[in-house]
């Protein structure tokens, strides 16, 4: 065990609650995924507690563990990507300080996030979700007219889904245009 | 630091063995008894002297001294007393199983009265007196594996069968994880590789990628009801509805027939996968009500086997596919499939498999000694300060292999690690209380995949006090869960404001309390291993 490395040691671990998870992977925020699995195996080699198990100093070696244990916390954040979007987000944002590591709380808003999603994508009831799969089918394969019913039926269930009124405008649209203008109702 | 030595123990369902590295860096081996068995049955059996005998002969005691002869004792550890496993042993095993204190499990043998890990204490006797006899010196340290699967409980039990036993822990890894680390050692490749590891009763699939010095586990996944010791049953059920067919007589109502029965079914098995036919023959198993004599025979083919066992077989992979998806890769993706465990020699086993995987499992590994090797070779690193700055060194990252939770209301449960999250790891939670002047908190941790409590395994029941007392919810306790590098949960709290550790006391576990664990040694230390000529 050289000096340098304990004294290192020592430094990261005194600054381990100042450190963000990039910075205690020692990477860029705009690293890649191969570049944060590399970055995982070398902080591996440097604070794994298997290659200080047989050292005598018992406090040195809960450090080391404190120090791996974050290594390990960053490594599980970052290599997710809806987490790390949302904790990269919370890093540059004003609470910076608080958002240091990603909490429970933080686990549950990204949950939460994508259920809204979902939801949004699908719509939040049984028959809005039938509706508008079928809104879905009708348009991929033409059926303009029936699309149109389905997406009205759709907004009964559901009046307030942007997403479905975003649709129902668009194949309006469409509908308008493919219809012939102005001589259509003339009587010969 | 040469002098010492620490060993690598596969403390197996069926069979255990023991592994060392003798000079470090050097290759790590097996290691034989006197008669150079490389793996030992993990059967303890009684005597009258009052000896104990651990090993291929004390399971020839599993038919004539049944009553004391304890096998299959790894399927027991870990759990409590009201769970399906444990009634279905009682149900089976010849030996009385009896409940402990706190849902705990014990067996009785004659007038004693034993926990489970007071049984796998005495396998891993015999591995230490293995070892001791072989290397010539004595051997204190060990490092000792256990299925990738094994929830808290199991591995703490583990832990403590070690401790019992005579022997200091270094770790507890992961049999998976150690036949990738015998593979891998040393070779320099990088591959993803996935170790499929079927046993006598376990079955865990992990599925790692290897670097240079670096294992890194990707995913694990498994069924701890799952192992060649299913197949066995089948076997034996089929010959038994035969017999009752022919005869009118059940051979499992007697615990002795069942016992050959068993034994006829095993040899099958084996004999079936080596040659494609089993001729079973077991001479006077039973008695007819008139006194005759009758003899158990049979013919067992390969296909009528494969029949048998096919939706065991497809059990498997729905555990590999479950692998794969955690680790988000695709079967294709895999560069080396090895097998561990005795009954992956099957060719059902193999020609699956390789179909699955489209791709020949490696060759050149025996399934028998890989996980001792890789056991070995851990304990030696881990005894070796230096290893590091020789190059010498490797690193398992391994993974928990099942969600922390924690109760909540309604017999709910809410997620804390995720599983598959590296390891070590720690997470904290805060919990405020729910009353005024409020003393204590009491939080219920489980481990499992479901969110309702019924479907997760308990851990334990934590309560903490020492904290300031106030209105409800004024107080904030800060619970910090930690999972070890052995897998191991340890829960600790702190009182947010004034940043007071709170003290912690530890109800509802099926473990053993400091007292009995003490006892236990004490006991231990006292039992003689049977030694000497080969004699049961």
């Amino acid at each position: 065990m050289d000096e340098q490395f304990a004294m290192e040691v020592e430094a990261l671990a005194a600054a381990l609650d100042q450190l963000d998870y990039f910075g205690i992977l020692k990477l860029p925020q705009t690293a890649t995924p191969p570049e944060i699995k590399e970055a995982y195996y070398r902080e591996s080699r440097a604070y794994h507690p298997d290659r200080f198990a047989a050292y005598p100093d018992a406090a040195f070696r809960e450090v080391v563990g404190r120090i791996y244990r974050r290594v390990n916390e960053a490594y599980t954040v970052l290599r997710d990507d809806q987490k790390r979007v949302k904790y990269a987000a919370d890093l540059n944002g004003p609470e910076r300080a608080q958002k240091l590591r990603f909490t429970e709380a933080d686990e549950a808003q990204v949950k939460e996030e994508q259920k809204r999603k979902l939801e949004e994508q699908l719509g939040q009831t049984p028959n809005g979700r039938k509706f508008y799969a079928a809104a879905l089918a009708d348009l991929q394969a033409g059926r303009l007219d029936a699309a149109l019913r389905a997406l009205r039926s759709a907004l009964m269930y559901e009046p307030g889904n942007a997403r479905f009124k975003e649709h129902l405008a668009q194949v309006e649209k469409q509908l308008d245009q493919s219809r012939p203008k102005g001589d259509s109702f003339k009587i010969k | 630091m040469s002098d010492e030595i620490a060993v690598g123990i596969d403390l197996g369902t069926s069979y255990s063995a023991v592994a060392a590295v003798t000079d470090p860096g050097g290759p790590p081996a097996v290691l034989p008894n006197e008669w150079g068995d490389f793996t030992h049955a993990s059967v303890v059996s009684f005597l009258e002297d009052g000896s104990v005998l651990v090993g291929n002969d004390a399971k020839k005691n599993i038919i004539t001294n049944a009553e004391n002869t304890i096998y299959s004792a790894k399927r027991l550890i870990g759990r409590f007393f009201f769970s399906d496993e444990v009634k279905k042993a009682q149900a089976v095993m010849p030996y009385r199983i009896l409940e402990g204190p706190n849902n705990g499990v014990r067996l009785q043998v004659k007038d004693k009265v034993f926990a489970i890990p007071e049984i796998s204490a005495l396998v891993l006797k015999e591995m230490k007196a293995i070892a001791e006899t072989a290397l010539g010196r004595p051997v204190t340290k060990a490092v000792v594996t256990c299925p990738a699967y094994f929830n808290d409980n199991q591995r703490q039990a583990t832990k403590d069968a070690g401790r019992i036993a005579g022997l200091e822990v270094l770790r507890i890894i992961n049999e998976p994880t150690a036949a990738a680390l015998a593979y891998g050692f040393g070779r320099d490749i990088s591959q993803k590789i996935c170790i499929y590891d079927l046993g006598g009763g376990t079955f865990d699939v992990s599925i790692l990628e290897i670097g240079k010095d670096v294992f890194e586990v990707l995913s694990t996944a498994g069924d701890t009801y799952l192992g060649g010791d299913d197949f066995d049953d089948r076997i034996m059920t089929w010959l038994a509805d035969d017999f009752l067919a022919k005869h009118g007589l059940d051979l499992r109502q007697n615990k002795f027939c069942l016992q050959m029965l068993k034994e006829a079914g095993e040899r099958a098995k084996i004999d079936v996968g080596r040659d494609g036919v089993a001729d079973i023959l077991v001479p006077g198993i039973c008695q007819s009500p008139e006194g005759d004599v009758v003899d158990l025979a049979q013919k067992l083919t390969q296909d009528q086997f494969n029949r048998m066992v096919m939706d065991l077989v497809q059990r498997t992979f729905k555990v590999c596919d479950e692998a794969l998806q955690s680790a988000r890769l695709t079967a294709g993706d895999v560069d080396a499939v090895i097998l561990v465990g005795g009954p992956t020699r099957l060719p059902i086993i193999r020609n699956s498999v390789r179909h699955y995987f489209q791709k020949d499992p490696m060759t050149g590994i025996d399934p028998d000694q890989v996980v001792a090797l890789g056991a070995a070779i851990q304990a030696s690193a881990l005894l070796n300060a230096s290893a590091a700055e020789h190059g010498q060194a490797s690193y398992l990252l391994d993974v928990t292999p099942l969600s922390l939770r924690v109760g909540t209301v309604g017999g709910f449960t809410e997620k804390i690690i995720e599983k598959n999250t590296p390891i070590p790891i720690e997470k904290s939670k805060t919990f405020t209380t729910s009353r005024d002047g409020q003393d204590r908190v009491k939080i219920r941790v489980y481990q499992g995949e479901s969110n309702k409590a019924d479907g997760c395994e308990l851990l334990g029941e934590f309560e903490f006090t020492g904290f300031r007392i106030g209105y409800r919810g004024e107080v904030q306790i800060q619970v910090t869960f930690e999972i070890d590098s052995n897998g191991i949960v340890n829960v600790s709290a702190t009182d947010l404001e004034t940043g007071q550790k709170t003290s912690t006391t530890i109800g509802l576990s099926s473990g053993l309390s400091a007292a009995e664990l003490e006892q236990a040694i004490d006991h231990n230390a006292e039992m003689e291993l049977a030694r000497g000529p080969r004699a049961a």
